[in-house]
Formats: structure tokens, C-alpha cells, sequence
């Protein structure tokens, strides 16, 4: 090989237009609004939700401790779901860009594991809560219907309850973590780039 | 240093580091442009510890390696691709080859060989991807052979 191709030369004829600056400024206030926008909106939904909750217990007086006991569990399976969620979100937003390649790899990787187990965890948690309290809040309520009504409502909504815990929550954590695998064998995959010398 | 200036100053090569990652005119720019943003958003914390230089280059190539994620939102068909290539015809056709070579390398090569072309000093480019110097000198040659072997394959 006589002739070298000049890499470096031919490297630097790409060029691009140069977006004008206020341009990207603009672009910035969008960036950073979409990111916070569904988080906020989780935060406004689960808050709401409890705060609606919160106003039942207040005007109708449950007399039995059963509803109560299904009240709380109720708020606390969604407060427990939206700490989980903010907390993601923040060890997310503090992985440090401007470390080097290999340790940014690496903490991407830490993040993304820590976020399947986190997923897998807190979504059976919140499910478990959610249908615990609903079963323990419809006791008072139940009670006093005829034997048969009381039984067709608990076995409609244990038929949901099995529908969300059989269904829906294997399908959606199945969907969840299909997408982290892939993010983190990429990760790993990458990373490993870098460890053969 | 001012923000106004580092863009000035930066933007074509972040550009032609972007673009020897992905290869692809439109998605390079929007990198580019997300690197310039982190860079806004984490000037007031740079102390000079490293190189303006060095700092930068970190963020942008990290940003590529995160590319990944956001691919899988849009997923990239090759559709795309073939559109911006007809687009670019009147470039010189080495240009495009060098560039659309690079990104057909493993990830991590990209972001070294781009360094390098860029005219980054070696020691620069192991502080910026995390690995010594003499790893990122073999690294280079290894990665500048296969090059000229490709452009060799196809008649240079």
C-alpha cells in the first residue's frame, strides 16, 4: 500500500448548515417540556385520583374498618407507584453526560438493569395493593346487599381482578422489559467494545 | 468561554462526528443539536478540570451512544436512508463512502476514528472514550486498515 488515502481530508468536506441560534434556543424550552410532561401528568392523574378518594371516605363515612383498611391501601398502592416513578425518572435525569465513554456505558447499563427490576417489583406491588384494597373496600357495601347480589359483585370484580393480574400484567411487563432487554444487551454489547484490547 | 462562541466555534465537528455515527444528514443534525443543548444546559457547571474540547466531545459522543434508546421510538427503516442518499448525489462520492464505511463500524470504532479524523490528539481520545492511549493508537491503526481496505475494495 503506496498511496495513503488522505481520511482527514476528505473527512472534513462534510459540512452542514448551521442552525441559527435562537433557532436551537427555541428547540431547548421544547425539549426540556416534553420530558417533564408525562411525568407531570402521572404526578396530576395519581394525585387526583387520591385527592377524589380521599373526598368519598370524607362524604359518605364509611362505618367499617374494612373500607377504611381498603382506602388506604388504595392511596397508598398509587403514592407507592408515583415515588417509584419520580424516583426513576431523577436517577435517570442525573446520569452524568459528560463522563467518558466507558463510564457512561457503564452507568447506563447500572441504570437500565436497576429500571427492570424496579418495573417488575413496583408493578406487582401496586397491582397487589390496588385489588387488596378494592376486595377489603366493597366488603361494607356488599354486606349489605342480598347473599346472591354480594356474590355476583365480588365475582365480577374478581373476574376483572384476574383479568388485569393474568392478562394485562404479564403483557405489560412483558412489553416493558422486551424493551430494556434489548437496550441492555445493546449497553453490554457496546461496553464490551471497549474491553477487548 | 460564551455559548455563541463553542457553537461557533464547534458545530461542524460535532456535525461530522454525529454524521460518521449514524450517517444520515437529517437524525446527525438533530444530534448535533441535542449535544449543543446539553452543552447550554451544563455550561454554567463546566469547570475547566479538562479541555473545553474534551468536555464537549464527551457529551456528544455519549449522546450518540444513547442514539440506541431513541431509535427504537422511531424505528429507522432503511427507507430513510435511501431517500437521503438520493438526496446527496452531487457529493462527492468518497465523501460519501468514507462516512457511510465509519458507520458500518462497531459503535465505539465510530466514535474513536471520527475523534481521530476530527484531528483530536490521541491522548485527548482516550481521556474522552475512557481507555489508554496505546489501546486507542491500536485501536486506530486496526480501524484506518479496514477502512483503506474497503475503499480499496471499491476501486480506490
Amino acid at each position: 500500500m503506496d498511496s495513503n488515502i488522505d481520511f482527514k481530508n476528505i473527512w472534513k468536506q462534510q459540512t452542514s448548515s448551521k442552525p441559527n441560534l435562537e433557532e436551537l434556543i427555541g428547540k431547548l424550552k421544547k425539549f426540556r417540556n416534553q420530558n417533564l410532561r408525562k411525568l407531570i401528568l402521572a404526578n396530576i392523574g395519581l394525585i387526583t385520583t387520591s385527592l377524589f378518594i380521599i373526598y368519598i371516605w370524607y362524604r359518605f363515612q364509611p362505618q367499617m374498618m374494612t373500607t377504611k383498611i381498603g382506602i388506604v391501601l388504595v392511596i397508598l398502592a398509587m403514592v407507592m407507584f408515583l415515588f417509584a416513578y419520580n424516583k426513576m425518572f431523577m436517577v435517570f435525569y442525573k446520569i452524568d453526560q459528560t463522563q467518558s465513554n466507558n463510564e457512561y456505558l457503564q452507568s447506563l447499563y447500572v441504570v437500565k438493569s436497576k429500571q427492570k427490576f424496579m418495573q417488575t417489583t413496583i408493578l406487582n406491588l401496586y397491582f397487589i395493593m390496588l385489588f387488596l384494597g378494592i376486595c377489603f373496600y366493597m366488603y361494607e357495601y356488599t354486606s349489605r346487599m342480598t347473599i346472591g347480589a354480594a356474590i355476583l359483585t365480588y365475582t365480577v370484580t374478581l373476574a376483572w381482578i384476574a383479568f388485569n393480574w393474568f392478562y394485562l400484567r404479564p403483557k405489560t411487563i412483558k412489553k416493558q422489559q422486551g424493551k430494556l432487554d434489548e437496550l441492555i444487551n445493546k449497553f453490554e454489547e457496546i461496553n464490551n467494545q471497549l474491553k477487548e484490547s | 468561554m460564551a455559548f455563541e462562541e463553542i457553537y461557533e466555534l464547534y458545530w461542524q465537528r460535532i456535525f461530522r462526528l454525529c454524521m460518521g455515527y449514524v450517517n444520515d444528514t437529517d437524525l446527525a443534525q438533530d444530534l448535533a443539536q441535542e449535544t449543543f443543548i446539553i452543552v447550554w444546559q451544563h455550561l454554567p457547571k463546566f469547570r475547566n478540570e479538562s479541555s473545553v474540547g474534551t468536555w464537549i466531545f464527551r457529551i456528544a459522543s455519549n449522546n450518540c451512544l444513547r442514539q440506541i434508546e431513541k431509535e427504537k421510538k422511531f424505528t429507522k427503516t432503511d427507507l430513510p436512508v435511501n431517500l437521503e442518499e438520493k438526496k446527496q448525489e452531487s457529493m462527492e462520492p468518497q465523501i460519501q463512502m468514507l462516512y457511510q464505511f465509519i458507520s458500518e463500524l462497531p459503535e465505539t470504532d465510530r466514535i474513536i476514528i471520527s475523534l481521530e479524523l476530527e484531528e483530536v490528539k490521541q491522548a485527548e481520545i482516550a481521556h474522552i472514550v475512557g481507555l489508554s492511549e496505546s489501546n486507542i493508537r491500536v485501536k486506530i491503526h486496526r480501524i484506518k486498515e479496514k477502512l483503506t481496505q474497503k475503499f480499496r475494495e471499491n476501486g480506490f
